[in-house]
């Protein structure tokens, strides 16, 4: 055996594809080809190892997202492929010219009156269809925030960043996250989640409010990050009895005194 | 498959329940992503559903013509994706866990980890088509012939293939612990 034939038949031991006569075989070359023997016993230990990498499963989030696109899929077209019209309007169409030109205007004519007015009724339905979509993403969303793992809840607040829009469940949902999540990351991401929100003055608000009772430093200066990137002054007075707390972390105080400075001038 | 290339949307379903997770589990040890391997997943039964039509003409009477079908859409979706990505950040090591298994000691646990965190990494530095082709052969069961299929070359060239891409891990391997017993 040559030893080019030999790495074929390596190959073929670690995946159980070598029968008796070929494994006879192979361990005589092996017994005779130091080479091989040594690349055989250091390759064949490595596949033996790779065997101890850990693997994942998938999210329950994906199956959710995977039946709701089959389902819109489904009732989008449920025959695509079967074609019965064209065998029918083939039977039907008329042999004698003249008579397909005064069909083919008929139609064009048919056709324009139609489309002007169902053109309202057209862009209803694909605004109820993005709502759809939307409102299917909201839905995945707000199910990965309410994982215990605290991955699959980041991976909730990343896909809420990507919705179009964010529908007061999601808001109220990440809201919750900064409150009250066991995870700092979870908190953290959920605030710079919640910048697309900072239009209204009610998650401003529940960003003010919910400053005084977080304990980590990093969570406090994002809050206060954020009411600053929302300019809310209306904020000052939080952030005044704030840094006068005795047990606050000199950086943090710092940075609230800063943010005060900074939304005083905005007013 | 065939019935949902006849245009029954509603078998996809159950295709989809025999086949995402090992779909999933190809991904991940690609790309070595949860998120991204989920949306990977997703894609591709998207894709079969669009081309749903060639799964007749590629399908081979061998019985494992959908395998080889879906592992085709599967691959053409992740180099989509990585042309996209091109210049997206390595996965990050804690993205990969390491399973407890029993009650080791804290010392077996640890040159464990070390060894299982290097393995990730010749993994990772590992070119994409010789990673491809570890994760066919080692980690998702599929013997050479199927291998070959699914690439378009011969069974023998397969094994020479993942031979070399072994072999080649190896060589990342051991320069890792060389690089950090010293």
């Amino acid at each position: 055996m040559m030893c080019g034939h030999a790495k074929e038949w390596i190959a073929a031991s670690w995946t159980g594809e070598l029968d008796a006569a070929q494994e006879l075989r192979l361990q005589q070359h092996l017994e005779i080809c130091p080479a091989c023997a040594a690349e055989m016993a250091q390759l064949s230990a490595l596949w033996e190892k790779l065997g101890d990498l850990p693997s994942a499963e998938p999210s329950a989030a994906l199956a959710v997202r995977w039946e709701a696109t089959l389902e819109s899929l489904g009732a989008a077209r449920p025959n695509a492929r079967a074609k019965p019209w064209r065998f029918t309007l083939a039977a039907l169409w008329p042999q004698r010219q003249v008579w397909q030109v005064a069909i083919a205007l008929a139609c064009l004519v048919a056709g324009l009156v139609v489309g002007s007015l169902r053109n309202g009724a057209g862009n209803s339905e694909i605004a109820t269809l993005r709502e759809e979509v939307a409102s299917t993403k909201a839905m995945v969303a707000l199910s990965l925030l309410r994982q215990q793992s605290a991955t699959e809840r980041l991976r909730g607040v990343d896909y809420s960043v990507r919705l179009p829009g964010m529908e007061p469940e999601v808001v109220a949902a990440l809201l919750e996250a900064v409150n009250h999540d066991s995870n700092v990351n979870v908190r953290l991401a959920a605030i710079d989640a919640l910048a697309k929100a900072s239009g209204s003055a009610q998650v401003r608000s529940s960003i003010t409010q919910s400053l005084p009772q977080q304990e980590s430093p990093m969570v406090q200066v994002a809050l206060i990050d954020y009411m600053v990137d929302a300019k809310d002054h209306t904020a000052v007075g939080t952030l005044k009895q704030f840094s006068a707390r005795a047990d606050l972390n000199p950086s943090v105080r710092q940075r609230a005194d800063q943010a005060m400075q900074q939304l005083t001038e905005y007013r | 498959m065939t019935s949902v290339a006849r245009g029954n949307l509603a078998s996809m379903s159950e295709i989809y329940q025999h086949r995402h997770r090992t779909l999933f589990r190809f991904f991940f040890r690609l790309t070595g992503r949860q998120t991204t391997a989920e949306d990977l997943v997703h894609d591709v039964f998207l894709r079969m559903i669009r081309y749903r039509h060639t799964y007749q003409l590629e399908a081979g009477p061998a019985g494992d013509g959908f395998e080889a079908w879906m592992y085709r859409i599967a691959r053409n979706a992740f180099a989509d994706q990585a042309k996209k990505h091109r210049l997206e950040a390595p996965a990050d090591d804690h993205v990969f866990e390491v399973l407890e298994g029993g009650r080791p000691s804290a010392f077996e646990q640890f040159s464990k980890k070390q060894e299982l965190d290097l393995l990730h990494r010749a993994m990772r530095e590992l070119p994409e088509d010789k990673r491809e082709l570890i994760v066919l052969s080692r980690f998702q069961g599929l013997t050479y012939e199927q291998i070959g299929n699914i690439l378009g070359c011969e069974t023998g060239t397969a094994k020479v293939r993942v031979f070399r891409a072994v072999k080649e891990m190896g060589r990342i391997y051991n320069e890792l612990v060389q690089e950090k017993a010293s």
